[in-house]
């Protein structure tokens, strides 16, 4: 069979449109100025969402999320941290070792951090356990800190420790679904951080379980064992919204903060 | 005191800052070989940069290098020797950084990136001393791709690296990557391999 001249003027024209592509629509982005960060994740997280940043112990989860704080308040934004592990003195103490950190943006309010401890005592929420009214308390006060101050970069370190505190998986969804559609809404992008003791190929990347499906992104940070020693590794495992790398990417925890390379592969053999 | 080779210093004068240099020595010749390829770059072109020391301690290397008047100063160390000796990284010097192993492969490369960034000469080099060091630690199709991806690495950019190998105790299939992806050559070895 014979084709018109026509006809194969218009195939060849529908392919080079297929080939250049219609304009894709893009979400903007926030860029956190970490090290690596912004490559793999093809320009930067999505704007206003809420990633968990799951990590073993050691694993750089405090540097990297204080990081990303850090370069938003660089950029002139007002950042919080919410400190569930740790007292504020302390974690502003070890972070003070890096030359990326200022204590001036604690002073000027561009970062502000809040200890856990102190929010539930202003909420009176001095149960060992929450019940549907005291996370809907929790949710109200960290948005009511978000919209006065105008925060637009949140960590919660660690929402783990926060979880432990909540009974069954329902409530745990619930709070995290709310608290992330909240945030979202207020144009925050935050990182929530989570323990876990295992980052292998069969770990989960929460401490609950229900937290991976819920949020927008999983960052996990973990160790691979060569030969006895402990070489720090990230991987972006989801991120919605954004086209990313889901390989995995040997870290560093330098004076000046949170570097990373394409991890060899012929050495990933992870615990 | 020893003698420099001063056709390496005639040999470096050629080459480009993205160059990556194979430098072929002999395990009797090794320190001339890489005495002589720094005083240049360092007296004559005024280069910094970094030294990643996996064959010997980083101090014994500042020591002798001061010795033949080599300043060491615009030189950072990232050496992968001394932390496995206890007691090791007590030394007076400050322009030393200390890996674990030299089987942490990509942190040697992230530490020497660091370094790099905090140099203030513009024009740098790296000098990994040695591929045969590494072997004795790493497997032979890892230190391949190591290799391939630091050599690529400095060359994008701009920062002269040199990979110094004894040719004949190195594995073959790392010899034929740093044939291949090496720039240059500095032959000082004591076996010629065709």
């Amino acid at each position: 069979m014979l084709y018109s001249n026509e006809l194969l003027a218009e195939v060849g024209r529908w392919v080079f449109v297929s080939m250049l592509g219609t304009p894709q629509y893009t979400r903007d982005r926030c860029i956190t100025g970490i090290h690596g960060l912004d490559e793999i994740t093809r320009g930067g997280i999505p704007y206003g969402a809420t990633v968990l940043v799951g990590g073993t112990c050691g694993s750089g989860k405090t540097t990297l999320t204080m990081e990303f704080l850090v370069h938003g308040a660089q950029m002139g934004e007002a950042c919080a941290y919410f400190a569930a592990t740790e007292p504020s003195v302390k974690l502003l103490e070890n972070i003070r070792q890096y030359t990326f950190f200022d204590m001036e943006m604690v002073d000027k309010g561009l970062i502000n951090v809040f200890d856990m401890d102190v929010v539930y005592s202003w909420l009176g929420l001095t149960k060992a356990t929450f019940d549907r009214d005291d996370i809907n308390s929790l949710v109200k006060a960290i948005t009511d800190i978000v919209n006065t101050i105008g925060v637009t970069r949140l960590v919660i370190d660690s929402v783990t420790t926060l979880c432990y505190k909540i009974p069954n998986d329902q409530l745990i969804r619930d709070f995290l679904f709310t608290l992330g559609k909240t945030l979202a809404t207020q144009g925050c992008t935050s990182f929530l951080v989570a323990e876990i003791t295992s980052a292998g190929a069969k770990a989960h990347w929460s401490s609950f379980g229900v937290e991976e499906a819920i949020l927008d992104g999983i960052m996990v940070l973990g160790d691979i064992d060569r030969m006895g020693h402990l070489l720090r590794f990230l991987q972006v495992v989801k991120m919605r919204g954004t086209d990313h790398s889901r390989a995995k990417y040997a870290i560093e925890l330098t004076p000046m903060g949170v570097m990373m390379t394409p991890m060899l592969k012929w050495g990933v053999d992870s615990d | 005191m020893i003698e420099l080779d001063q056709r390496i210093a005639e040999q470096l004068t050629e080459i480009t800052l993205n160059s990556s240099l194979q430098v072929r020595c002999g395990s009797s010749n090794a320190f001339l070989v890489t005495s002589s390829m720094i005083e240049p770059l360092i007296n004559e072109f005024q280069m910094g940069g970094v030294y990643i020391s996996a064959s010997r301690p980083a101090p014994e290397l500042i020591a002798t290098f001061t010795e033949i008047g080599i300043p060491v100063d615009s030189i950072q160390f990232v050496d992968c020797v001394s932390s496995a000796l206890l007691g090791g990284t007590e030394n007076p010097y400050t322009n030393i950084s200390y890996v674990d192993s030299p089987i942490m492969l990509e942190s040697i490369l992230l530490r020497t990136l660091f370094h790099l960034k905090q140099m203030p000469t513009e024009q740098n080099f790296v000098i990994l001393d040695s591929v045969n060091a590494l072997a004795i630690y790493n497997e032979e199709r890892m230190l391949a791709e190591y290799l391939h991806t630091f050599i690529n690495t400095f060359r994008a950019r701009d920062v002269l690296s040199a990979v110094v190998t004894v040719p004949d105790q190195t594995p073959p299939s790392v010899l034929a990557n740093l044939d291949l992806y090496c720039t240059d050559l500095i032959d000082r070895g004591q076996v010629v391999i065709s």
